[in-house]
C-alpha cells in the first residue's frame, strides 16, 4: 500500500458514488504505490511507469463522471485505466518488459530468514518471467490491484469464468515454477 | 487453527471453489499453510516491483491537487458541453421566434402605416389651371360639405375635372371574410354607390378572400373609405387621381361646335330656295344630329368618370383570432407557440443527428474493438 505517516481516510470511507476531491485524494494515497508497482512490473522501466501512473490518475479524474459504482470500485476502474495506458505504452514504444527487475532488499538483511526470502523471491521472479505475457499480466493485476474476479474480468475485457480460468492457470504455473526453481537451487 | 468454511458449496465448480479459497486467503479470512502460501506469493510478487520514487510521488500529488482545485465549471466538461448546447438551442429558438410572424393583429396594425399610398392631389394641375371654366359635372375636391376620409383622402383641386380611384385591403379572420364583404356592399349602397363586381371565396382548408369592385360618388369617396376601414384591420390602402380636365373640355368643345353647326344649318335651311339646296342641307342636318349625339355621349362618359370613383376592396382571411392586450389567453398562446417551435427545432435536430449519431456510435464501437485488439497484440508481443 501507499506509504504514509499519517492516517489518511480510506477511499471506501469517503466514496459516496461520486469521485469528488476528497475521494480522489484518498484514492491517490491508497493506490498510487500499487498502480506504480503494477505498471513498472508490466513495463520494466521506471520513467515509463511514472508516465503511465500519472496518466492513469489524470484519465481517472477526467472520466470520473462516467464512474459507475455498480460496475466496480474506483480502485478497479483505476487499474483498468492503468492497464490500458500501459498496453498503449507497450504498443507505441515496442518495449519489452525486463525480466530482471531490481530486487530491493534492505542492506541490513543478513538473517537466514532474509536470505530465504531473497532466494524465494528470485525463484518467483524467474517463474513470473517464464509465464506468457497474458498469464503474467493477470497475476500482476490480481496481486497489485487486489481486484475481485469480476473486476479482473472487467479490466481484461473477458468473462468472469475466463478470468477465473486464466488466473487459476497462471497462479498454478507460477507456484509450480517457483517451487521447482527453489528445489533446483537447494539441490 | 481456525476453520474457515468454503464460501462456495460442495457442488460448486472446481474453478469457483479454488477462486473462493484464493479470495479467502488473500483477504486474510482463511488460515493455514495453503492460505499462508498464497499470501506469501502475493507479497513476493509485490516486493519485486521497485518502490515508487518519493520525489515522483510528491510531484504527482502536487500536480493532481493543482488540477483538482481548478474551478468547478472548468473541471466539468459535461457542464460546459451541456451549457453550450442549451445556449445554442436558445439562440435557435430566439432566431426562429424573431423571424416568424408572431401574434395576431401585429402585422395588420402595421399594414396601414406601411402601405398607405396617397396621390399628390393634383396640386400642379390646380396651379396651372385655376382660371379654367368650372365644369358642370365635375366631382371635384374642395366642395363644401364633402366628407373626408379619416386619413389619406385625395384632396381634389377646385375648377379641375379629376378622376379618382382607390383600393383598400382588409385583413380579418377566415370566418369573417363573408361578413366583411357584406359590410362593404352595404356601405357602398348607403353612400349612393353600388357593387360593380364581386368575388367571394370561402374555404375550410385554404385561404378565404373576397374581391369587390365598387363605384361610389367621388364626393363620398373619403367617407366610404373611412367606413370600410372600420370593418376590419386595414392591411393596405391606396388612392390615385387623374386629371381629365383637358379631355372634358375637348368633349364639351366638340359638343358646342356640333350644336353651333346645327344652328347654322338650320338657318341655312330656312333661307334655302331650291330643291337641291334643301335636300343637301337636310342630309347635313342628319349627319349633324349624329355628331351631336356622339359628342353628348362622350361628354357624359367623361362626366361619369369624374363624378364617380372606382374602389377596389380586397378582404383577406389570413388573420388569426385577435386578442387585445396582455391576457392569459395570449400568454398561453405565446407559451404554446414557444413550446411548439422548440419541439420542432428539437425534432429537426434529432432527425438530422440521429443517423449521424448511429454512424458515430458504430465507428466508436469499431475503434474501441480495434484499440482493444491492438493492446492485446502489444501484450502478446511483449
Amino acid at each position: 500500500m501507499c506509504p504514509s505517516d499519517e492516517q489518511p481516510p480510506q477511499v471506501s470511507s469517503v466514496w459516496r458514488g461520486a469521485l469528488d476531491a476528497q475521494a480522489f485524494d484518498a484514492l491517490f494515497r491508497e493506490c498510487a504505490a500499487d498502480v506504480h508497482g503494477y505498471v513498472i512490473s508490466l513495463l520494466g522501466e521506471r520513467s515509463a511507469a511514472e508516465d503511465v501512473t500519472s496518466l492513469a490518475f489524470e484519465r481517472l479524474y477526467r472520466s470520473r463522471s462516467r464512474l459507475d459504482h455498480r460496475r466496480g470500485t474506483p480502485r478497479a476502474w483505476l487499474f483498468a485505466i492503468a492497464r490500458n495506458a500501459a498496453l498503449d505504452e507497450l504498443r507505441q514504444r515496442r518495449r519489452r518488459p525486463r525480466g530482471d527487475l531490481p530486487q530491493e532488499i534492505s542492506a541490513g538483511a543478513r538473517s537466514s530468514e532474509a536470505l530465504d526470502a531473497v532466494e524465494r523471491r528470485a525463484a518467483v521472479g524467474q517463474a513470473l518471467a517464464a509465464l506468457s505475457p497474458r498469464e503474467r499480466e493477470v497475476v500482476l493485476l490480481k496481486f497489485h490491484g487486489e481486484l475481485s474476479n469480476a473486476e479482473l474480468a472487467r479490466a481484461l475485457g473477458i468473462s468472469e469464468s475466463n478470468a477465473a480460468t486464466r488466473l487459476h492457470r497462471a497462479l498454478t504455473r507460477l507456484r509450480e515454477g517457483a517451487g521447482r526453481l527453489q528445489r533446483e537451487e537447494v539441490a | 487453527m481456525r476453520i474457515v468454511p468454503f464460501p462456495a458449496g460442495p457442488g460448486a465448480d472446481p474453478d469457483e471453489r479454488w477462486l473462493a479459497e484464493l479470495e479467502a486467503a488473500l483477504s486474510g479470512e482463511a488460515e493455514g499453510p495453503t492460505a499462508d502460501g498464497w499470501r506469501e506469493l502475493r507479497a513476493d510478487v509485490r516486493a519485486m516491483a521497485p518502490a515508487m520514487d518519493p520525489a515522483f510521488h510528491e510531484r504527482l500529488r502536487e500536480e493532481l491537487e493543482r488540477r483538482v482545485v481548478r474551478p468547478a465549471w472548468l473541471r466539468s466538461r459535461t457542464a460546459l458541453i451541456s451549457g453550450g448546447l442549451a445556449t445554442a438551442l436558445a439562440v435557435v429558438v430566439a432566431v426562429v421566434l424573431v423571424t416568424t410572424p408572431s401574434r395576431p393583429g401585429q402585422s395588420a396594425q402595421r399594414g396601414p402605416a406601411a402601405a398607405r399610398s396617397t396621390p399628390a392631389s393634383g396640386r400642379g394641375a390646380v396651379e396651372s389651371a385655376t382660371s379654367a371654366p368650372r365644369a358642370p359635372f365635375a366631382a371635384v375636391g374642395g366642395e363644401e360639405g364633402s366628407p373626408r376620409a379619416a386619413a389619406g383622402t385625395v384632396s381634389a383641386a377646385p375648377g379641375r375635372v379629376q378622376q379618382l380611384a382607390a383600393s383598400i385591403t382588409l385583413s380579418t379572420t377566415a370566418s369573417g371574410v363573408q361578413d366583411a364583404a357584406d359590410g362593404v356592399a352595404r356601405l357602398a349602397a348607403a353612400d349612393e354607390g353600388f357593387v360593380e363586381s364581386s368575388h367571394v371565396q370561402i374555404q375550410q382548408q385554404g385561404p378565404s378572400e373576397a374581391m369587390l369592385m365598387l363605384r361610389v360618388p367621388s364626393a363620398r369617396l373619403g367617407a366610404v373609405l373611412a367606413s370600410i376601414g372600420r370593418l376590419a384591420q386595414v392591411r393596405a390602402e391606396s388612392q390615385s387621381l387623374q386629371d381629365i380636365t383637358d379631355a372634358y373640355s375637348a368633349a364639351r368643345q366638340r359638343l358646342s361646335d356640333a350644336e353651333a353647326e346645327r344652328q347654322a344649318l338650320l338657318r341655312a335651311l330656312a333661307a334655302a330656295t331650291s330643291e337641291g339646296q334643301i335636300a343637301s342641307l337636310r342630309e347635313r342636318l342628319l349627319q349633324s344630329r349624329g355628331t351631336i349625339a356622339q359628342a353628348q355621349s362622350a361628354l357624359h362618359s367623361i362626366s361619369q368618370r369624374a363624378s364617380t370613383s372606382e374602389v377596389e376592396v380586397s378582404v383577406l382571411g389570413d388573420a388569426p383570432v385577435r386578442s387585445e392586450g396582455l391576457t392569459l389567453d395570449r400568454g398561453l398562446h405565446d407559451a404554446g407557440r414557444v413550446l411548439v417551435v422548440a419541439a420542432t427545432v428539437l425534432l429537426i435536430a434529432a432527425a438530422a443527428l440521429a443517423p449521424l449519431a448511429l454512424v458515430l456510435l458504430a465507428l466508436a464501437g469499431l475503434a474501441r474493438a480495434w484499440r482493444r485488439r491492438r493492446r492485446e497484440h502489444a501484450l502478446d508481443a511483449a
